[in-house]
């Protein structure tokens, strides 16, 4: 009797059809996070040039790039090749920069600087270990296309780009 | 840790919960160069260290966060930084992070709970007693003379009755020799009674007879004072006088 119950039942599943949508559900959490540490400023220590340089009064911009997962992402930091804004420019300006590790979280991570790489205004570092890692950047600008013309007068501002891209 | 390594009032309640240390390590890439940072305990072993080998690397800037398990700063010793190896060690600092528990002694703040109001400790008080002072005994001893033979006077006074009161108590005691005597021979008291009654007999006894007349008699003259006397008596006075005069 208890095997004919079973048999009845399976009869009417196969002849009922049932569907259903299960949604699944995630969330990455970054593993890559870049901040501003210090803003830059720049110095003009003669009329046709700005500098980050502290020498000449400036402040050299570093960026904070904290990873918590090793060989997973490149960091590319970029010095700028213009103004993102500024007095209306009649001549052309040369740029000029740098990105540098500053600071590290271990000495693991001394070895950045050298194993990276140079594209144009971008520096791409492999970050291989789990930590922080700090970049500076030094940028020049200079007005007149070499004929030392004096910046005009007014505010100028620049960017610096820094990225954590994964590998 | 004293107030000088954390640039604070190092007190109780206090936990250190993590440790941020940054320096410059200057060397060559090939020098061999160990850095370790940290905090010894009481006994001199290390509380906490944080060792980077930078050997075979680029000497450059570190920073570093050491999370500590909220270690009470009693704990904490000599901080340092100890390297090996040929390289040195630039622009070192190290900031402590730290928490504080205000309630760490309930009573420290009547807020705090576990607090007891405090019974304030009564001061034993000594006072000072100017009439009981030797030196102002001293200073205020009197200088008159008709004082001083006052107090002459009552002195004599009291070891008269100083005298009079140990006669007494050597009475007394006597007494009392006698009176232990007497419990003591019981026997003896008995006797005394029993003799004494047999003597008032004798005291009850009536003696028969009369009166007694007086029979001497003087005859003739005066009785003359004796000149003798009354010469000594004047000058017993007048010596008496003259030591008065003294005085005056």
């Amino acid at each position: 009797m208890k095997y004919l119950l079973i048999t009845l039942s399976l009869m009417l599943s196969a002849t009922t059809a049932y569907a259903a949508n299960i949604d699944i559900t995630g969330t990455v959490q970054s593993r890559c996070i870049v901040n501003t540490d210090t803003a830059g400023m720049y110095g003009n220590p003669n009329a046709y040039t700005l500098t980050t340089v502290p020498a000449s009064a400036g402040q050299l911009p570093i960026v904070r790039v904290d990873v918590s997962l090793a060989n997973a992402y490149n960091a590319k930091i970029s010095y700028p090749t213009s103004f993102s804004s500024s007095p209306s420019l009649g001549d052309t300006v040369a740029w000029t920069g740098a990105a540098t590790v500053v600071q590290t979280s271990t000495s693991d991570m001394s070895g950045y600087q050298a194993a990276s790489s140079l594209s144009g205004a971008m520096r791409t570092y492999a970050l291989t270990v789990a930590g922080t890692t700090w970049f500076s950047v030094a940028s020049v600008a200079t007005y007149g296309g070499g004929q030392q013309k004096p910046f005009p007068g007014g505010s100028y501002k620049a960017v610096v780009l820094a990225e954590c891209i994964a590998q | 840790m004293t107030s000088k390594v954390l640039g604070m009032n190092a007190v109780g309640g206090m936990d250190v919960t993590g440790v941020i240390y940054q320096y410059t390590a200057v060397k060559d890439k090939d020098d061999n160069f160990v850095v370790t940072v940290g905090n010894e305990d009481l006994d001199g072993n290390y509380l906490w260290k944080d060792t980077e080998d930078w050997s075979g690397k680029y000497g450059m800037k570190i920073r570093k966060l050491i999370p500590l398990a909220f270690l009470p700063i009693a704990k904490f010793g000599k901080g340092k930084i100890a390297t090996t190896g040929t390289g040195s060690v630039e622009d070192a600092n190290v900031i402590y992070m730290y928490r504080f528990d205000a309630c760490f002694d309930p009573q420290s703040d009547p807020s705090c709970p576990g607090y007891v109001k405090p019974i304030p400790v009564v001061p034993k008080i000594i006072i000072y007693d100017a009439l009981e002072d030797d030196n102002v005994k001293d200073a205020t001893e009197e200088t008159d003379k008709e004082l001083i033979e006052e107090k002459e006077e009552s002195n004599e006074d009291e070891e008269r009755e100083e005298d009079e009161m140990q006669l007494q108590m050597a009475l007394a005691s006597s007494t009392n020799a006698l009176t232990i005597a007497n419990e003591a021979t019981q026997g003896s008291i008995v006797k005394a009674m029993n003799t004494a009654t047999n003597i008032n007999n004798y005291y009850v006894a009536k003696i028969v007879g009369g009166a007694y007349k007086e029979t001497t008699s003087l005859f003739g003259g005066d009785i003359v004072d004796n000149k003798q006397v009354f010469k000594d008596l004047t000058q017993d006075k007048l010596h008496n006088k003259m030591l008065e005069e003294q005085y005056k």
